[in-house]
């Protein structure tokens, strides 16, 4: 026995719902009965309940998915391509990650509910369904699946509730057409993705192309290395001590008996405190730095006055340059005064 | 069977009472309220329909005269990219100027259409139910214009994929520690959102123009309506996907201006290193924005004759809403400079610069716009039905959010902490004229849309009549409201 769809277009609310309630004592399931209209009328007008909605795991793929994209740019990238930036940490818990995670959650739940609404709805339509055009005009669409045996008692009933343009309709606008929509839905799963993982292929290197780069090509030398340029010869004339590596230092104090005695006053207030006296007194700081050596050892009074220079000025490990509390002239006399301090070394003056 | 019982008439047929009185009462109502003057669908989508298809000659003059603007707009754009950004007015230190102005104000009017449609929607407040596509209009175009300017601002535009998160070839992975990377990533989420927002709402109106075209236009509209019929089951979830899309979208736009506002509080620059700044733009914004509203609400009842849909009972709770944004907005705006002045700190005097520096005329010029237009003639009911009045507020809004943020970004960084550094900035031929373009493309893209879908949700305007009824006490006719959920 075929079923058939019995489909007619009613004018208001009232008789719709009469014919709904009767449609039920006829014991027609609530499923083979579909009401159209071009106003959201809730389901309770018609003595019907609510049609089920089953939003909650698109939503919760939705979170899921959006938090592993935000875990995976915000944590996963960084971990695989770690760039460090100062003292900050390759992964930064904060800012960015909370960031990305509402962002991207957002996204996911709005995108999925969006997306659940059109599988639950069966969106897009792709096959002719039962409709009738009137029913963006006001009237309200009514079609019932019913068995032949009660199609005609059905029509009575319609036309008994003032329906207009009654008419049976084929069985087959009531069948979802679940075989089409699973290739239509298929295919743009398949596009979709295929569209994600293109890029992401070629972004980690898994497909790797050549790209030309000129920068990887172009020269460099980095701050400390290669040779240091002589200047060319229209530069600005310089004056002032020149120390470069290998070659002797231009400028330096002789070591005069003032020289000596200024020296000797610097050398008491900055650097004792840490290289002890020339009497063999070790500084106050001695406990804290213990690999500082004293100064008349032999590792101190080997170096040549531009070594010590340098020291004093650059600083050394652990030392500070003390290039802003002495000047120029103010380190050579330190220099002079710690050479002095070594045996055999030039007496004052000499 | 079921027991015979009175009928009950359509809701868009109501009769006339016979007592004068109260028959005077009704017709009062159906002046007042759109949702107490119900008609029959197919005469509103009559309605609908000739209000899209009246394409007279004004409208094809503003579509010429929008587009030559337009084409200004990209012909600028090209000269800048062929001779640099330098043919602009910008220049140390003024690098930020109306580029990114541009950019803020386009995020800030696009906050409007997703608040009054998604947060009205969920309070149930009846009045957003004619306006909330236009509003939701002014969102999608007004995020889509805001996207242009990083791009016109970045100046060698071939260079963009820079900021693409590609980590391996060139060693450089944006790392989104950058403010401005956030800032792409909670707008491309506010756009989809808005949009998907936006098109759920839209699908059955599509159907409904479905309905009443043929050929190419039918197919078009069908797909895009992608076959809805209006069964109980698709309105139960376009109402479910509606409110969820509505909850997850409000805090989303939060996010967006939050992010928007550190683009600037995160630099360590005076007038902008602010924890004040989040709320203060979201409060702009959403000023900004329900202006944009207003102004479009005019614009669409006066060009495409809607007068049936909006009516002054809208425009009046649109003002209202706009009053109380001023309110909030002088408040963040005081509270901000008032402790900075408090505190005397040197580096944020800069923002006493513009009582009396040469910025000082759009100061006093924004405060008239944003404080005492609108709270000086708001509060009138009369103000706030008469179109020409809301017209020229929603300008003088627009006008001073647009100096505000004039005020903050190039005028804030001309008053820097070196005082060799003191520019004062003006704008050349390329900013002004892409700046014009750019609102020109903002309204022809609406004009355009507003003749390719509805601009009135009508769905959203039947139910809300259906929801709507009237009930006799005493003497006196009295609105009511059904809610069947």
């Amino acid at each position: 026995m075929a079923d058939t769809l019995i489909f007619g277009l009613f004018p208001n609310v009232d008789p719709t719902a009469r014919v709904v309630a009767n449609l039920q004592a006829m014991g027609i399931p609530d499923d083979h009965v579909t009401i159209m209209s071009a106003v959201p009328y809730s389901s309770r007008l018609f003595g019907r309940r609510h049609p089920r909605t089953r939003f909650l795991p698109y939503l919760a793929l939705g979170v899921l998915g959006g938090l592993a994209v935000a875990l995976f740019i915000a944590v996963g990238t960084p971990a695989l391509y770690p760039i460090k930036v100062g003292a900050q940490p390759v992964i930064a818990p904060f800012p960015p990650t909370a960031i990305m995670v509402f962002e991207f959650v957002a996204l996911g739940t709005m995108i999925m509910a969006f997306v659940g609404f059109l599988l639950q709805s069966r969106f897009p339509r792709l096959s002719p369904a039962i409709y009738d055009e009137r029913i963006t005009d006001g009237y309200i669409g009514l079609s019932v699946r019913a068995s032949d045996r009660l199609a005609d008692e059905i029509i009575d009933l319609y036309n008994a509730n003032g329906a207009i343009d009654v008419r049976r309709e084929s069985i087959a606008l009531a069948e979802p057409q679940r075989f089409r929509h699973l290739v239509f839905w298929g295919v743009l799963s398949v596009l979709g993705l295929g569209a994600v993982l293109a890029p992401l292929l070629l972004t980690y290197d898994i497909i790797r192309i050549p790209w030309i780069n000129a920068m990887y090509h172009s020269p460099a030398v980095g701050p400390q290395e290669g040779p240091r340029l002589a200047a060319p010869e229209a530069a600005v004339p310089f004056s002032g001590p020149r120390l470069v590596a290998g070659e002797p230092a231009t400028l330096p104090l002789d070591a005069t008996e003032n020289s000596l005695q200024r020296g000797g006053v610097l050398y008491g207030v900055y650097c004792a405190i840490c290289h002890g006296y020339p009497d063999g007194t070790p500084g106050s700081l001695r406990d804290y730095f213990p690999e500082v050596p004293p100064i008349n050892s032999q590792r101190v009074q080997s170096l040549s006055h531009e070594e010590i220079f340098l020291t004093v000025t650059n600083g050394l490990n652990r030392m500070p340059s003390l290039a802003e509390q002495l000047t120029i002239g103010e380190t050579w006399d330190v220099a002079n005064y710690v050479l002095s301090l070594g045996e055999g070394a030039a007496p004052a003056g000499q | 069977m079921l027991e015979t019982r009175t009928e009950t008439a359509p809701f868009w047929e109501s009769p006339v009472p016979e007592d004068e009185v109260m028959a005077q009462q009704v017709a009062h109502y159906r002046d007042e309220h759109l949702l107490l003057d119900p008609r029959p669908p197919a005469e509103i989508n009559g309605l609908m329909l000739a209000a899209m298809r009246r394409t007279g000659p004004v409208f094809w003059l503003l579509v010429v005269g929008l587009g030559g603007m337009v084409l200004a707009l990209f012909t600028t754009w090209v000269i800048q990219m062929v001779y640099g950004i330098g043919i602009t007015g910008l220049n140390r230190s003024v690098m930020w100027g109306p580029y990114i102005v541009n950019l803020v104000y386009f995020i800030g009017i696009g906050h409007a259409g997703t608040f009054i449609s998604a947060a009205l929607r969920l309070m149930r407040y009846d009045f957003r139910r004619p306006i909330a596509r236009a509003a939701e209009t002014v969102t999608l175009f007004g995020l889509a214009m805001a996207a242009l300017f990083p791009l016109i601002h970045v100046g060698r535009i071939w260079k963009i994929y820079y900021m693409f998160p590609i980590p391996n070839q060139r060693e450089l992975w944006p790392n989104f520690r950058s403010a401005l990377l956030w800032d792409a990533t909670a707008i491309t989420t506010y756009m989809i959102g808005s949009t998907l927002f936006m098109f759920v709402a839209l699908i059955p109106d599509l159907a409904m123009i479905r309905d009443r075209t043929t050929g190419l236009r039918r197919k078009i509209y069908g797909a895009f309506a992608l076959g809805w019929r209006g069964t109980e089951g698709e309105w139960h979830r376009l109402e479910v996907v509606s409110n969820i899309l509505g909850f997850v979208i409000i805090p989303v736009m939060f996010s967006v201006h939050t992010i928007v506002s550190w683009d600037f509080a995160m630099a360590i620059q005076p007038g902008w290193h602010s924890t004040i700044f989040g709320p203060f733009f979201i409060i702009g914004a959403l000023f900004s924005g329900v202006a944009a509203v207003i102004l479009v609400m005019v614009i669409v009842r006066k060009g495409m004759r809607l007068g049936y849909f909006l009516r002054d009972e809208h425009f009046s709770a649109m003002g209202i809403f706009l009053m109380i944004l001023a309110m909030a907005w002088v408040y963040f705006y005081f509270a901000e400079w008032i402790t900075n002045w408090y505190g005397n700190l040197p580096m944020e005097v800069a923002l006493q610069e513009m009582l009396t520096g040469p910025l000082a005329p759009f100061f006093y010029l924004m405060l008239f716009g944003n404080i005492i237009v609108p709270l000086g003639t708001l509060w009138s009911r009369r103000v706030r039905t008469s179109l020409p009045a809301m017209f020229v507020i929603a300008l003088f809004v627009q006008i001073g959010m647009y100096i505000e943020r004039v005020l903050i970004i190039p005028g804030m960084l001309s008053r820097n902490e070196l005082p060799f550094n003191w520019v004062n900035y003006t704008p050349r031929w390329p900013e002004l004229l892409i700046t014009a373009g750019t609102f020109s493309f903002l309204a022809l893209l609406y004009i355009i849309w507003t003749r390719v879908v509805p601009i009135i949700p009508v769905w959203e305007v039947y139910e809300g009549q259906a929801l709507q009824g009237r009930r006799r006490v005493g003497r006196a006719i009295l609105p009511t409201r059904s809610d069947p959920h």
